[in-house]
């Protein structure tokens, strides 16, 4: 009886576990994106990063798990490592939006690269961005082009503590 | 009671010392290398000819290693150096030289480098050179990087990014970390300003 009763609810954790996702708002929905920017390049500068960001509304972990856009021949997730005394740029696989709370992508750490771009760019424009979240589910935003000497103003840099 | 006072002592020796470890560690750009970098006079190519160190002289001059190919680190350091610069009164800049330095000599040209250092402020100079007398500059001044092979063919230049001041008589003065605000890269130029 009590073996039936534990595999019943074996069964219910997992059906719920395999389940219950589909049925609850997708991650894109539940994501709130705010503050997006994309660094204007200086001249013979071929790349340049896109930052924002995540706020997860919901009680469930999300991840940024890809992105894409026009302005650029290759798009990746990015962070930077401080390592031996080197700042090292590093793909990853995805960026962490943890329930209930914010992952900024910011100068020094998260970012969205892109690489090639396919026209320098210029303040004012602005870049269309498609993120992708790890159910699959989507966002397109806008973001505009900013001078990077306006943005450091205005937004608190990733200092470093080194070792 | 008596033993609890020289615990006491003890464990703030204990502090003073690893505090002490602690601020060399900080100060000490790489770790790989034994003592504080000496720095020293060079001779690297901008696109108007060479540049050495010692045409400088009697200027302090700020010194930056980095690459164009950079997205982020780079333009964000040489953004603020340039609002530091422009912080300044015109008198003081004209007794300030910026240099920035590519790691990536493979791609950045000497004409590379002065179209990009232009935009961040109109006086910085970029020089490049070949690979081994670029090492030889880096290696002097305690600057680290290494080749990142990209699965995409292309490649990315892991690099140390401090920022050198050196006095007016061409000596390293102080190493400022990455990220030190435009606020402290002028106070740090302005204090080397008023050093004969
Ligand atoms: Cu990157």
């Amino acid at each position: 009886m009590l073996s039936k009763f534990a595999s019943l609810a074996c069964a219910c954790a997992l059906f719920s576990t395999a389940y219950a996702p589909a049925a609850l708002a997708s991650a894109a929905s539940s994501i709130r994106i705010s503050h997006p920017y994309v660094t204007a390049v200086a001249p013979g500068q071929t790349n340049s990063a896109a930052f924002l960001v995540l706020k997860n509304t919901s009680a469930h972990d999300h991840a940024l798990v890809s992105a894409s856009s026009p302005a650029a021949e290759i798009v990746q997730l990015h962070t930077h490592l401080h390592v031996n005394g080197m700042m090292e740029m590093r793909q990853v696989k995805q960026i962490p939006i943890k329930a209930h709370s914010k992952t900024m992508l910011k100068h020094g750490g998260f970012h969205i690269m892109l690489i090639h771009l396919r026209k320098p760019l210029k303040p004012g424009e602005q870049v269309p961005l498609t993120l992708t979240f790890e159910d699959g589910s989507h966002q397109k935003i806008s973001a505009p082009v900013v001078k990077l000497s306006d943005t450091l103003k205005s937004m608190p840099m990733k200092m470093d503590r080194h070792h | 009671m008596k033993i609890t006072r020289w615990i006491s002592a003890a464990l703030a020796v204990i502090l003073l010392i690893a505090g002490g470890f602690y601020w060399l560690s900080m100060n000490h750009p790489s770790p790989n290398s034994a003592g504080a970098p000496q720095g020293g006079d060079f001779t690297l190519q901008s696109a108007d000819g060479p540049r050495s160190l010692h045409d400088f002289r009697g200027k302090v001059v700020l010194l930056y290693f980095g690459y164009t190919f950079c997205p982020d680190i780079c333009p964000t350091t040489l953004t603020l150096i340039g609002q530091a610069l422009s912080s300044l009164s015109p008198a003081q800049q004209a007794q300030i030289q910026g240099i920035f330095v590519t790691v990536d000599p493979a791609r950045d040209t000497a004409q590379k480098m002065k179209a990009y250092v232009r935009y961040f402020y109109p006086g910085l100079i970029g020089l490049t050179g070949n690979p081994q007398e670029i090492a030889a500059v880096a290696r002097r001044y305690g600057v680290v990087y290494r080749k990142h092979k990209e699965k995409s063919g292309g490649y990315l230049i892991d690099h140390s990014a401090f920022i050198y001041l050196i006095g007016r008589h061409g000596k390293l003065r102080r190493t400022l970390p990455h990220g030190a605000p435009a606020a402290a890269i002028a106070a740090a130029l302005r204090q080397l300003l008023q050093q004969p």
